[in-house]
């Protein structure tokens, strides 16, 4: 069955091709719903290989969902995950997706109840052929919410990689702070990178950020490293490392965090 | 809680005075064969003007309406009146001649008084047609041509306009491209030849009188390589009951190394629907200025677009777009970078209150072709209220490693803080606050002429004047 998937909440201009992915999508889904309950703690990992999944969590109040999601070489997923966060509860998701693979990814955070917050950090090490394509979004209603959607990635060889990233402010959530920043590392003239940084804002009393960088590594860098006596092609492998590395230091789980960063290559 | 100040809708009084309508020629409302044909004939179109309206005009039929900005179903193709040709036979080289009600209009809006002052040429368009062009001796004898389109094309520049007309901007671009490729009229044609320098800048002013029509003038500028030249476009129309649409279309070509400034200040009545197309294409070296100001129209759609095509080419875009009650301005700009060493800058400012929207949307695109290339996005949002909207969707298109691109976005309030310390300097809270949107501003107002940055600073102070409670 073909549909229009990852669509984001607000479209740009027609001729990107950016709102929204049509695609053959399985019919038959993997179902998971969850629900944190009050003041509860509780850590999912999604390490698997899973070709479609749907997911729906509700983080009651003060509660924290951790979700660490994996994709590693070779996998094809689609996966649509749906969280709602109640008072104070927070929701946080750490993405990483390893080498290669055809990723669609769909993230909507409802921050419903007032405090509630949502942290996101994303990482990414394309080589060629592998496809990532995510929609992110975070929806302010109440007060005093926090978002913040961090992205790191490398692209090497034709790579291909889309993240539509919104932070949605909508009236009422007085107080709300919404923060985007993404880095992409493109190491290959083949590679091509779409980025789509929204923020829709129907709130005075708000702050919403967005910052990007793409592109190569400056030339600063490479003169200070190659002065070293550090090779280029060292040097392009030592900061596509180090970016997907600073996510995976982000991650609540040490067994997993210490297994990733022993791998020679990650 | 934070201290509310309520800042009213502008006064337009300024621009909404309006004149009876006294046109000498105009088409039935709607959109169909025959009034192509019939704006043709009237307006003695050579063959090609002729087949190219019609071949436009199917597009137009064909092509479905955009699906992803501000609503335009207030927009009845039914009602508008394509073409209205006002009370004056042909154009008029002599202030005098304009008649009376026209002159009077102009006069209002200062025009003939910034062409004495501070102007090397003026065009002025009314309703359909263009009713006075001059421009001064001295830039003429540098070969410079400023005059209306449809005297070019009858004249010895004929050839160039059939090269250029729409070729940037084709018809099949989007629905109100091909809708100007059938019924455009008016507007200006400007040709700067190789190395010539226009010191002091030409502006065009387009004014729409009559009620439920639309006014599809079409501005062409061809700087060759070398050359400079500054262009100032203004409109404005008074406030009717019925929807008002303006479907513009600016062709730039910027020669190698050429510099071209086309400046904007836009304050339609909010009954009018701006779907208007601009589009420069920059040859190698060669720099492209946009400087616009969005202040006026009930609906807007205004991306104008730099195709940076020889290495080296640069383009800027500095916007301010001020959203009040009922507006729904959807502004920003798009730029292409398709050759080597190219880079781009933009930087653009949005104000929204009492329930306006305003929408920044931009596109960079750089080509697999375009190693070197450097792009820098900033852009800031002001909510003034909280029943006003600002959103920012800026897409990146990068297919090159060779590129650095960096892009920062802000929404937020007037700080309290900067409120209180300028009250406690001894201004009001109503100054404080007009004071530190004029200054957000300032990223335009310090790029236009200073008479034109004085207007804009005056519009300001006009929207933020309002009552503190």
């Amino acid at each position: 069955m073909q549909q229009i998937i990852n669509k984001p909440l607000a479209s740009t201009f027609g001729w990107l091709h950016m709102n929204g992915t049509l695609l053959e999508v399985p019919e038959e889904k993997e179902q998971q719903s969850l629900v944190i309950p009050s003041g509860e703690k509780k850590l999912l990992i999604l390490d698997n290989d899973t070709a479609a999944e749907a997911l729906t969590a509700e983080v009651e109040e003060g509660a924290l969902l951790q979700l660490i999601q994996i994709s590693r070489p070779g996998s094809r997923q689609i996966r649509d995950i749906r969280v709602r966060c109640q008072k104070d509860a927070r929701f946080e998701w750490y993405r990483l997706v390893l080498k290669s693979g055809e990723i669609y990814d769909n993230l909507s955070v409802t921050l419903e109840g007032n405090g509630s917050s949502f942290q996101a950090e994303i990482g990414y090490d394309l080589i060629s052929g592998s496809h990532l394509d995510m929609n992110c979004e975070a929806i302010h209603l109440g007060k005093n919410t926090v978002s913040d959607i961090h992205s790191l990635g490398v692209l090497n060889g034709d790579a291909f990689k889309l993240l539509r990233g919104t932070i949605d402010l909508r009236r009422g959530c007085q107080g709300a702070k919404g923060k985007e920043f993404e880095d992409v590392l493109l190491l290959s003239d083949q590679a091509h990178n779409q980025s789509i940084p929204v923020i829709l804002c129907a709130e005075e009393d708000v702050e919403g950020d967005h910052g990007a960088t793409i592109g190569q590594i400056p030339e600063e860098v490479i003169f200070y490293l190659t002065s070293r006596g550090i090779s280029e092609e060292a040097i392009y492998s030592l900061m596509a490392r180090s970016k997907l590395e600073a996510v995976i230091r982000t991650l609540p789980d040490e067994e997993l965090k210490n297994s990733l960063l022993e791998r020679e290559s990650l | 809680m934070s201290e509310k100040t309520v800042i009213q809708d502008v006064s337009r009084e300024f621009y909404d005075f309006r004149y009876a309508e006294n046109a000498a020629y105009k088409v039935d409302s709607g959109l169909t064969e025959a009034i192509v044909r019939q704006i043709s004939e009237e307006k003695k179109d050579p063959e090609w003007m002729r087949d190219f309206r019609l071949r436009s005009l199917e597009i137009f039929h064909k092509t479905p309406m955009p699906d992803w900005g501000p609503s335009i179903e207030g927009l009845n193709m039914d009602h508008i009146v394509t073409y209205v040709r006002p009370n004056t036979q042909r154009m008029q080289k002599s202030w005098e001649d304009v008649p009376e009600d026209i002159k009077n209009t102009f006069e209002r809006l200062g025009i003939p008084q910034s062409e004495r002052e501070s102007l090397a040429g003026v065009g002025a368009q009314y309703d359909s047609e263009l009713v006075y062009h001059n421009v001064r001796e001295e830039v003429a004898r540098q070969g410079v041509i400023y005059t209306d389109i449809e005297s070019a094309l009858h004249g010895s520049y004929a050839d160039m306009i059939r090269d250029h007309f729409m070729k940037l901007v084709p018809p099949t671009d989007h629905k109100f491209a091909a809708l100007h490729g059938a019924v455009w009229s008016g507007g200006s044609f400007v040709y700067v030849p190789r190395g010539a320098s226009v010191e002091i800048p030409l502006q065009s002013y387009f004014r729409l009188n009559a009620p439920g029509a639309g006014q599809f003038e079409h501005t062409l500028i061809i700087v060759e390589e070398g050359a400079y030249l500054h262009f100032i476009e203004g409109c404005s129309a008074p406030k009717y009951n019925v929807a008002n649409l303006h479907a513009g279309c600016v062709e730039l070509f910027v020669g190698k190394g050429a510099t071209l400034r086309y400046s904007t200040i836009e304050n339609w009545s909010k009954n009018m629907y701006n779907l208007n197309t601009k589009r420069a294409l920059v040859e190698e070296g060669g720099k492209i200025e946009w400087v616009s100001g969005s202040f006026g129209s009930h609906v807007s759609y205004l991306y104008p677009m730099s195709i940076l095509h020889g290495r080296g080419a640069r383009s800027e875009f500095t916007g301010v777009t001020f959203a009040g009650e009922g507006q729904n301005l959807d502004t920003g700009c798009k730029v292409v970078h398709q050759a080597p060493e190219t880079s781009s800058y933009v930087n653009t400012r949005s104000i929204s209150k009492s329930g306006g929207i305003s929408t920044f949307r931009s596109a960079l695109v750089i080509d697999r072709k375009a190693e070197g290339s450097k792009a820098s996005v900033s852009c800031q949002s002001l909510m003034l209220d909280d029943i006003s909207r600002s959103d920012t969707i800026p897409a990146m298109d990068i297919r090159t490693a060779k590129a650095d691109v960096g892009h920062e976005a802000k929404i937020g309030r007037i700080s309290d803080e900067a409120v209180f310390y300028l009250m406690s300097r001894g201004l009001s809270e109503e100054d404080a606050r007009a004071m530190i949107v004029s200054g957000f501003a300032e990223n335009v107002s310090k790029e236009l002429p200073l008479e034109y940055a004085v207007e804009m600073n005056n519009l300001i102070r006009i929207e933020m004047k309002g009552a503190i409670g």
